[in-house]
């Protein structure tokens, strides 16, 4: 099994580049034939690549340790479960996996498009062939997971244990499939310059991949930081680290282009603006995929780089963005703006700011991630930013963004007349004001923390009005019951109220990032019946009482268990653990933490240090002392609850319409007059 | 025209935000990367770098850790990761990462004192492309 993966590798390199020559050539020539193998190239490419996985896995299933990357992430005692995660448990595999991804995602387009998108298809697969291409050739000269070595070990090294974990499992791949789902919007665009079709049809077509790339990519990150939260154990979620903001950058373009994209359907504006921002969100992807498998930024000082990967990578991302450069100069002719911005009190104009500033808080982020390089290679010396320089550059912008949020969706087309902002903003901002002082008056005094939750009122009460209104106004005409006309109100137009339902969730998020200004911690060193207090920014006292240290072998590992009983404004809530593991395939232990988790506040207990190992492993009473950080993380469970939110928001918006209501949204005036009429009422 | 030349104030005036945002967070966050031999360098020829923060990527020296746990002091000399030289003795309060171990790796973030003690202020592992083990990590 694994010997044909190795060979379906090999085999799908080179259809996959005549595929892509056929694709372009007959989209040229307009020649069915050529056209028709490209499509069917795609397909086989897809199934060739299905076997490589297949063969990855096999390899772990069996433990084929004569290979580098089984030995390297793998070892005989490793569960099932992971060994199959072995795919995209290292670099090597995880390549491997992204193409399949491409391929899978390429197959899907063209089986749904190759009858309706005749004029695009041809590139569209080219482009597809093309990409694939590139990671195969990545795959099989810089980093072939199918790689022997000259002898096969009794057993792997085993898989990093921070990775042995669920979070682990699905946070990459959902990562992945947010980036090659953005390959599906960058063929299109790219088909679209290529045709020279360029009116709005191929963002019609696309407009849901976009959606469900964006929605991979949020929901990444998210499982991301959860991980982080949970299995890093320093008690935060966040570090700006460069692999964490790798995957963060095309979020951030993937989000303007959103937003941009309807400025475009509904006033035939920013036409090369949207062109740009798909083939740099796409660049993105790649960067971060190249980013976080290539060690790029940590490495240089001491660690070893691939370098060939390096190279490769950094040639295809020169090469596109030569090309796609190219093209758009090449058609700028089609790509002017239909329409001027008339005001800067209008819907376009507070999108244009969301998307300004969402690019600023790129460009800072790429920055800050690139600033050790960029200094070295200016003066020689490393300087490094580190997350202070983040935050205090996205802090001011993310409340710029928060507060568009609100303003976006109902400030009116073209230009908002006085008596549209009086009718629209009084009240929420009233709302936010009330919330700003309320704050103030119990005691908050963190300026950015109280700008988060007064801007947070006031975006929450303009979408709870929209709601309120749209239903209302439903019920009246259709005389239905409030309930089915707060439904039929939303599937009716689920793109406008799925997107409300998603800022709900991201008000959420930004409201659980400004908790952080409330964090408490403590440290203690606590023999067995000490106890520590600690004291919660809502008001609660924590005691938390060492119970004792106790050892035992697990599979895989040795563990080290400290248990404390927790009582809370002085009552018992039960037993918190944590524990220090130490895996015999690792020479340093990882640390499980304990959390206690509620609505509002999260109870964090790290143990620390265990004074002495040997005498715990032995049940040595005397050596029962302990180290213990105990955090309180206040609101971070809304981290959570928003992404819930904005994930039911994203599927809303995503799902399919019924085919009539598909066949209204493909003309798009006549969704820019009803929303212009909406917004001017 | 007109409305062309506000579109452009109006990037501008973003540009112009963001960038002050980033110069000023860089300013004033921004630290020296630096081997232990480039710290000394210098700190030789410009006293007063010894008031800058600075980051050290070096590599604990073997056998030199030694540990109040109980208060949780630390105390281990670092040298350079590829020469083995210039070492200097570190000094920090806190729990140490489980992944420090001596002969690893580190990144200290601190101040160098005058009496040539570097007092950290954190004290990070590193480990490169952090989940993936090094070619060299197999053959030994």
């Amino acid at each position: 099994m694994t010997v044909l993966g190795e060979y379906a590798l090999w085999i799908a390199l080179p259809i996959s580049l005549w595929g892509a020559v056929l694709g372009f050539a007959g989209g040229a020539t307009r020649r069915g034939e050529m056209v028709l193998s490209s499509e069917r190239s795609v397909f086989v490419v897809f199934a060739l690549l299905c076997v490589a996985s297949a063969g990855i896995i096999a390899s772990f299933l069996g433990d084929h340790f004569e290979y580098w990357y089984v030995a390297n992430y793998s070892n005989r005692d490793l569960a099932t479960f992971f060994k199959v995660s072995g795919l995209w448990a290292g670099q090597r595999g995880s390549l491997v996996f992204w193409a399949l991804l491409l391929a899978l995602f390429s197959s899907v387009t063209v089986l749904l498009n190759s009858r309706r998108n005749r004029e695009f298809m041809p590139y569209v697969s080219g482009v597809f062939l093309t990409i694939l291409a590139f990671f195969l050739v990545v795959v099989l000269f810089a980093a072939n997971p199918f790689e022997r070595l000259p002898f096969a070990p009794a057993d792997g090294l085993g898989m990093n244990p921070q990775l042995q974990t669920y979070w682990m499992t699905i946070h990459p791949p959902t990562l992945y499939l947010g980036f090659t789902a953005f390959s599906v919007p960058f063929a299109f665009a790219v088909a679209a310059l290529l045709s020279g079709r360029l009116d709005g049809h191929w963002l019609v077509t696309t407009r849901r991949w976009t959606l469900a790339s964006w929605f991979f990519l949020a929901n990444g990150i998210i499982f991301g930081m959860h991980w982080a939260y949970e299995e890093l154990g320093w008690g935060g979620y966040w570090f700006w680290d460069p692999v964490e903001n790798a995957s963060l950058l095309p979020w951030l373009t993937a989000t303007a282009y959103l937003h941009s994209v309807m400025i475009q359907e509904n006033r035939g504006m920013l036409k090369m603006w949207n062109m740009s921002l798909v083939v740099l969100t796409f660049l993105l992807t790649i960067f971060a995929t190249f980013l976080t498998r290539s060690g790029l930024i940590e490495s240089v000082h001491s660690f070893v780089q691939n370098k060939e990967i390096g190279f490769i990578f950094l040639t295809f991302m020169g090469g596109v963005t030569a090309v796609c450069t190219g093209l758009i100069i090449w058609r700028r002719g089609s790509l002017q703006s239909e329409n001027h911005i008339q005001s800067f009190l209008s819907r376009e104009a507070a999108f244009l700011g969301n998307n300004l500033i969402l690019l600023g808080a790129a460009f800072a982020v790429l920055w800050g991630t690139l600033f050790p390089l960029i200094t070295e290679g200016v003066t020689g010396q490393q300087i490094a930013v580190g997350p202070p320089f983040f935050n205090q550059v996205n802090i001011p912008i993310g409340l710029v963004l928060l507060a568009l949020t609100g303003i976006g969706p109902v400030i009116a087309w073209r230009k908002a007349s006085r008596r549209n902002l009086q009718k629209n903003f009084t009240l929420p901002v009233v709302v936010g004001a009330g919330a700003v002082t309320g704050l103030l008056v119990a005691g908050g005094r963190d300026v950015y923390a109280l700008l988060t939750f007064g801007i947070s009122a006031f975006v929450l009460t303009i979408i709870v009005r929209e709601f309120w209104k749209g239903t209302q106004a439903r019920s009246r005409t259709s005389r239905e019951g409030l309930p089915s006309a707060f439904v039929r109100l939303v599937t009716q137009n689920r793109r406008r109220w799925g997107g409300y339902i998603v800022h709900v969730g991201v008000v959420l998020v930004f409201a659980a990032f400004a908790g952080q200004s409330f964090d408490v911690e403590v440290q203690h060193s606590l023999a067995p019946g000490e106890s520590a207090t600690v004291r919660s920014p809502f008001g609660h006292t924590y005691t938390l009482t060492h119970q004792g240290l106790s050892s035992y072998d697990a599979q895989n590992m040795f563990k080290v268990v400290a248990a404390l009983s927790l009582s809370r404004d002085g009552r018992d809530v039960g037993v918190l653990t944590s524990e220090k593991r130490y895996y015999t395939t690792a020479q340093q232990p990882t640390t499980e933490v304990g959390i206690r988790s509620s609505v509002f506040e999260d109870l964090y207990l790290i143990l620390a240090v265990v004074e002495d190992i040997e005498g715990v492993a032995r049940n040595d009473p005397a050596a029962q002392r302990a180290t213990f950080r105990i955090l309180i993380n206040p609101l971070v469970a809304w981290i959570w609850y928003g992404g819930l939110v904005l994930t039911v928001g994203a599927l809303i918006a995503i799902w399919p319409e019924a085919r009539r209501a598909r066949r209204a949204e493909a003309v798009p005036e006549e969704g820019a007059v009803r929303e212009a009429l909406q917004a001017a009422d | 025209m007109k409305k062309r030349a506000r579109f452009l104030i109006g990037v501008a005036v973003v540009a112009v935000a963001v960038g002050y945002l980033m110069w000023t967070g860089a300013r004033e966050t921004m630290v020296y990367y630096l081997t232990p031999g480039e710290l000394m360098a210098k700190v030789s020829t410009d006293p007063t770098f010894r008031d800058m923060g600075v980051k050290v990527g070096a590599r604990v020296v073997p056998g030199s850790l030694v540990a109040d746990t109980k208060n949780l002091h630390y105390r281990f000399e670092v040298m350079d990761i590829e020469t083995g030289t210039t070492r200097f003795p570190v000094s920090y309060e806190g729990a140490l990462p489980d992944t420090f171990t001596e002969n690893g790796d580190v990144v200290v973030e601190g101040r160098i004192r005058e009496d040539g003690v570097f007092v950290a202020m954190s004290v990070l592992t590193k480990c490169g492309s952090r989940y993936e083990a090094a070619p060299e990590e197999f053959a030994r």
